[in-house]
């Protein structure tokens, strides 16, 4: 082994930063679709491209409070509610809240949700308006940030695709002038797809560019890094062929992590192992979402701690991360530019 | 060794009113402490630098009590 563990952490910096993130290893995590119902019908839609749309909806709340106290029960810490569009049932929302107030919920931001629902909000943006109602038959950015103005909850998520990539300056520019604050998403194509969106190697490069050049122009509102910036965009391999996917849908082992914890409950509150991961439909070979990211290259620390700088990259990673999803969580300067 | 790896253990988790010496080799450190890999991984990144071995992630499933951690760095000390 090159260098110590201790080594690395006798950098102040870095130890400050390792005890930061480490506070936070308690998460155990599962997510939830909420209703099949949504206000838009986007194109490349997991939830819609998938058999889930079928699976009836569990409107009683008491329901959902005796399934998120099994969860609280068997370890769960932290809920991501998500599909179709969880502002339709803020009811159900409340709920999940008030058992497990640990959470985000994955919203079209079209309408807010109830300041009593403390969960951080992410709110997705696909491109500004002219292809926003071309791919979700609506434009959504004005609408989005009127109905989050100064809410502490909400990240703006924007996604990148093959055909979106330079409206970020635009986008961006409207939310942070705003105060609001960003990350970035990169389409990954549902089982199946082959339509437009997909990004190819020289997309990926671009859109690696642009994730670079936002950053360093909206420093404040901007939550990433460049290693986020670097395996996300990786045009080789995905997510899952880099860092090999810990969540139950990949991964066969119930020993101990994501394969032994995580569940994603459909609206009609059953779950499947052979479907559990957090955007179920994904073509695992594409797959550079933000979500998975979130846990896939947080879990693989160990191979992040073999020199300083690669575990500088970690560390950014997870400060980013925990950023995006956990309200009060501050993000700090990036270790590694 | 095994009192080196329990502390190193109590001092990672922060386990409290337990001692090297009285640390229960067999208690399994997920299905009762309900520790997940990002715990576990903080363990074994000090087990490396403690015992100079390499852990491969693939193997933190055999991880589960103090006595299996022993014994896999035995036979890690022996390669």
């Amino acid at each position: 082994m090159a260098v110590k563990f201790r080594d690395i952490l006798a950098d102040p910096e870095i130890e400050a930063r390792w005890l930061k993130v480490k506070k936070y290893f308690y998460l155990r995590e599962s997510t939830y679709d909420m209703t099949s119902r949504c206000s838009l019908r986007c194109d490349g839609c997991y939830y819609y491209e998938g058999e889930k749309q079928k699976t009836p909806d569990v409107t009683d709340p008491e329901k959902w409070r005796a399934l998120l106290q099994a969860e609280k029960d068997r370890g769960i810490t932290f809920v991501v509610l998500a599909g179709a569009e969880p502002g339709l049932v803020p009811e159900l929302c409340r709920t999940c809240y008030e058992v497990i107030p640990n959470g985000c919920i994955a919203s079209n931001g079209l309408r807010s949700f109830p300041e009593d629902i403390g969960y951080r909000i992410h709110i997705s943006v696909w491109g500004d308006d002219a292809e926003s109602k071309k791919s979700r038959g609506r434009a959504c950015l004005d609408t989005q940030l009127e109905a989050f103005q100064g809410d502490d909850r909400a990240v703006f998520i924007y996604t990148f695709t093959k055909s979106n990539i330079d409206q970020l300056d635009s986008v961006a520019a409207r939310i942070a002038d705003e105060g609001g604050r960003l990350s970035f998403n990169l389409f990954s194509a549902p089982v199946g797809y082959e339509g437009p969106l997909r990004l190819g190697a020289e997309a990926l490069r671009r859109t690696r560019d642009k994730m670079l050049e936002i950053m360093d122009r909206h420093p404040e509102a901007t939550l990433f890094s460049r290693y986020n910036a670097e395996v996300h965009t990786d045009p080789e391999k995905s997510l899952h062929q880099r860092f090999k996917c810990p969540y139950p849908r990949c991964n066969p082992s119930t020993a101990v992590g994501l394969g032994r914890t995580f569940r994603q409950y459909r609206t009609d509150l059953t779950w499947d192992r052979k479907a559990s991961c957090c955007v179920p439909n994904t073509d695992c070979d594409d797959c550079r979402h933000y979500a998975a990211g979130s846990a896939i290259v947080t879990s693989r620390m160990l191979r992040h701690v073999d020199d300083a700088l690669s575990f500088r990259k970690w560390l950014d990673y997870v400060d980013t991360y925990l950023s995006v999803w956990i309200r009060g969580y501050e993000k700090g300067q990036n270790l590694y530019t | 060794m095994k009192e080196r790896i329990a502390g190193i253990i109590i001092n990672e988790l922060k386990i409290k009113d337990v001692t090297p010496q009285t640390f229960d080799p067999n208690l399994d450190l997920i299905e009762d402490l309900g520790i997940d890999s990002m715990e576990l991984t903080t363990i074994v990144v000090v087990l490396q630098d403690e015992f100079g071995i390499r852990i491969d992630e693939d193997d933190f499933a055999q991880l589960t009590s103090l006595a299996k951690i022993a014994e896999y760095i035995e036979i890690k000390k022996k390669d």
